[in-house]
């Protein structure tokens, strides 16, 4: 009996001392719900391999999708508590995505971490209601790339700096067959909302207006109707040609096919493009360029939109997931988690020609920054009109997209699309406030 | 009586399953489509959080605000997208079906093997091939057109041939599924009934026009239906394509309805819209039953 005692002891001897092992074996799985390429998930799953090398209890799995589909996983899987714990979203979606209580409110110490390292406009534009929901990443704007092959072709010695430069440049870079354009001299976008509303709130600010302005839409000003009027000239005057502009589901298509090809010569795009024209031209890359917007007669300079990306945590997490999930998102977007003072995520994000946001990182990659290409865009970072993130933003969009897109191919005027852009934008956000 | 009872008792057992599994996977999602029409609903948060509105998502879609606009396309694009579906799909698969139900044709059966494989190919496939054909600067559509002097075509990059062109991309991949359903229908007309029309002097277009025409009726019949019904489903080459633009042209209605719904988190918008195509559909197939019963006596 007394040696049966004996034996009961030593069992629960060795399983209270096991205990806390199991316990530091656990493991905590975190998912990280992205739309980025195969290469920057490789990059991703490398530095979260590091990570676990450090924190052997959390495993974090990568899961890709296009970006086409990102708000559809977003919406249908977000919010539940074996949904993806990390995703990167668009700050557009960032208001109905913490009105809903989708994803979690940052926990103190992160917060106080982004107001101090990251710029106040890019950390507001993490922010709702003053509260911060997630990492800013990355962050994009706009800017004229032109070939500058076509423009010494063309007898062009520096880009426009003002619409009428930039309309004098198009005549003179467009080329016809007949009366087709073989060779637009502007490119705009179609087919995608982003696509069409980013370059056209670009040109807008930068003739002194605004799509958004406190809270209400400014489509009516007199700003605004130059700047439809500016598209319409374009088509016009047959510079532009909507056909080639059309985009696909992968931000990719014709209007990327001509501007790669030779037969767009200038285009408003954001920094993130670099990639893919790099992929696209192989040397040739090396005749693009980039230059401020143009700047409207009401402008007081070059202003380009600018949105950015943001890495949020989903609410219905279990708790210890969430703290997980902060914490690996705090060392990926450290300074400790690269190279030379340089966060891992502001590594990765350069290498898909993406700026970084957190301001450490800007300093570390000035070198890498200060390419011909990228140094366009960093150059007007100050200057940047963050697109606006309000309740309805998504649906804002693709009004917007409707109606210049009807203006591109001639089913409306600049005034019919102006007036009809308004009212739609009033009608939208004010459903989206209720 | 107790005979009766039984057997009325075994009937529902037997029944339960079936009608068990219909339950809880058609009318339980169908009916809960139908209420939160009624609601403003967003998608992102649970049912218990729907407000009741009433009539109000349907005065939208019916409205003169973007909400209706955008709806009132969407459903014009699906109806002429299904109707010019129908309309080649039908004709080309009696073409087909009649050309490989010769028997005397060589290589008939490699022709219904070539048309049918188009069907097995999935239409993700279908939509990333037919993307490049129809690229405007290097599409080798553009390039044959080139070859005998017509001038490039935008196809999908313009408002006016975007959604012809997804048809024809649908039609080339279905044409393959109706034909076999007209050699199904052309193998159940008996050959006396040609042989009595041969011996009176008919002549092929005359065999073709009273004879494989009318009796085909109810396979054409089921074909127009299934084809409606896979055209107002139609979805991924326009997601994968278009997005529903230039201008909205190819914004049909499942892209639309997932817009609403899911990228706008609009959930009640957007099952209102699902309730409106349900309606439509029904409306169109009834009609279609009922053109088909009155036809003979006319």
């Amino acid at each position: 009996m007394g040696d049966i005692q004996l034996k009961e002891a030593d069992v629960l001897a060795a399983v209270l001392l096991a205990m806390p092992r199991f316990g530091a074996a656990a493991e905590i799985a975190v998912s990280f719900l992205t739309h980025w390429p195969p290469e920057t998930v490789a990059r991703l799953k490398a530095a979260a391999d590091r990570y676990q090398e450090v924190h052997p209890s959390v495993s974090v799995a990568i899961r890709a999708v296009p970006f086409g589909d990102l708000l559809t996983t977003l919406r249908s899987q977000a919010g539940r508590e074996n949904g993806p714990t990390i995703a990167g979203i668009y700050d557009l979606w960032l208001p109905e995505l913490a009105r809903d209580g989708i994803i979690a409110e940052m926990p103190a110490a992160q917060a106080a971490d982004v107001g101090a390292n990251w710029p106040q406009a890019v950390a507001g534009a993490a922010s709702v209601g003053g509260k911060p929901y997630g990492y800013p990443n990355e962050i994009d704007l706009y800017a004229l790339i032109y070939n500058k092959r076509l423009f010494a072709e063309a007898g062009i010695a520096v880009p426009p700096k003002t619409w009428d430069e930039l309309l004098a440049a198009a005549d003179k870079l467009t080329a016809r067959d007949g009366g087709r354009i073989t060779r637009q001299g502007f490119g705009l976008i179609n087919s995608w909302a982003a696509g069409v509303a980013h370059p056209f709130g670009s040109l807008l600010a930068s003739n002194g207006g605004a799509l958004i302005a406190e809270g209400k839409p400014a489509l009516d000003s007199e700003a605004a109707r130059q700047s439809f009027e500016l598209i319409q000239t374009l088509i016009d005057r047959k510079l532009s040609d909507p056909t080639m502009a059309t985009a696909d589901a992968n931000t990719t298509g014709p209007y990327l096919d001509n501007f790669v090809s030779g037969n767009t010569a200038m285009i408003i795009m954001a920094n993130w493009w670099e990639s893919a024209l790099r992929a696209g031209m192989g040397d040739r890359f090396a005749d693009i360029a980039t230059a401020p917007i143009p700047v409207g007669p009401k402008g007081n300079g070059p202003h380009p939109v600018s949105y950015t990306w943001l890495t949020v945590v989903n609410a219905a997490a279990g708790e210890e997931e969430r703290a997980e999930a902060w914490d690996f998102l705090a060392w990926l977007n450290g300074p400790q988690s690269g190279e030379g003072g340089a966060s891992a995520m502001g590594g990765l994000l350069l290498a898909m020609g993406i700026l970084p946001s957190r301001s450490s990182d800007i300093a570390a990659f000035a070198d890498r920054l200060n390419t011909p290409f990228l140094k366009g865009y960093v150059d007007q970072l100050p200057a940047a009109r963050p697109f606006p993130v309000v309740l309805g933003g998504q649906e804002f969009t693709e009004a917007l997209q409707q109606h210049l897109e009807a203006m591109q191919y001639g089913q409306a005027t600049a005034a019919e699309a102006q007036a009809a852009a308004q009212s739609d934008a009033v009608s939208i956000l004010e459903r989206a406030a209720q | 009586m107790m005979v009766a009872a039984r057997h009325g008792r075994w009937t529902a057992v037997l029944l339960a399953p079936s009608v068990g599994l219909i339950g809880i996977f058609v009318l339980v999602p169908t009916v809960l489509t139908v209420w939160l029409s009624f609601h403003r609903w967003s998608t992102q948060t649970g049912f218990g959080d729907a407000a009741w509105i009433g009539l109000g998502n349907y005065q939208d879609l019916f409205g003169i605000g973007s909400v209706g606009r955008d709806f009132r396309q969407a459903m014009a694009n699906t109806a002429l997208y299904a109707a010019l579906s129908i309309a080649l799909l039908l004709p080309l698969s009696i073409g087909f079906g009649v050309l490989v139900h010769q028997a005397r044709l060589r290589g008939a059966g490699v022709l219904r093997t070539v048309l049918f494989s188009t069907y097995m190919v999935p239409m993700i496939a279908v939509a990333l091939v037919w993307s490049k054909l129809y690229s405007p600067s290097e599409g080798p559509l553009n390039q044959m057109l080139g070859w005998v002097g017509l001038g490039p075509s935008p196809f999908l990059s313009s408002p006016g041939t975007a959604l012809v062109s997804i048809v024809f991309l649908n039609v080339w991949q279905q044409v393959g599924y109706f034909t076999v359903l007209v050699v199904a229908g052309l193998t159940q007309i008996p050959d006396p009934l040609y042989d009595a029309a041969r011996i009176d002097g008919a002549r092929p277009a005359r065999l073709f026009r009273s004879i494989t025409l009318p009796l085909l009726r109810r396979t054409l019949l089921f074909s127009g239906v299934i084809a409606l019904i896979n055209a107002v489903q139609v979805f991924e080459p326009v997601a994968l394509i278009t997005q529903g633009g230039p201008i909205g042209s190819t914004n049909v209605m499942t892209y639309h309805i997932r817009r609403v719904g899911i990228e706008r988190a609009q959930g009640g918008l957007g099952s209102a819209m699902a309730v409106a195509l349900l309606l439509a559909l029904v409306v169109a197939v009834a009609a279609a039953f009922a053109l088909a019963r009155r036809e003979p006596e006319a």
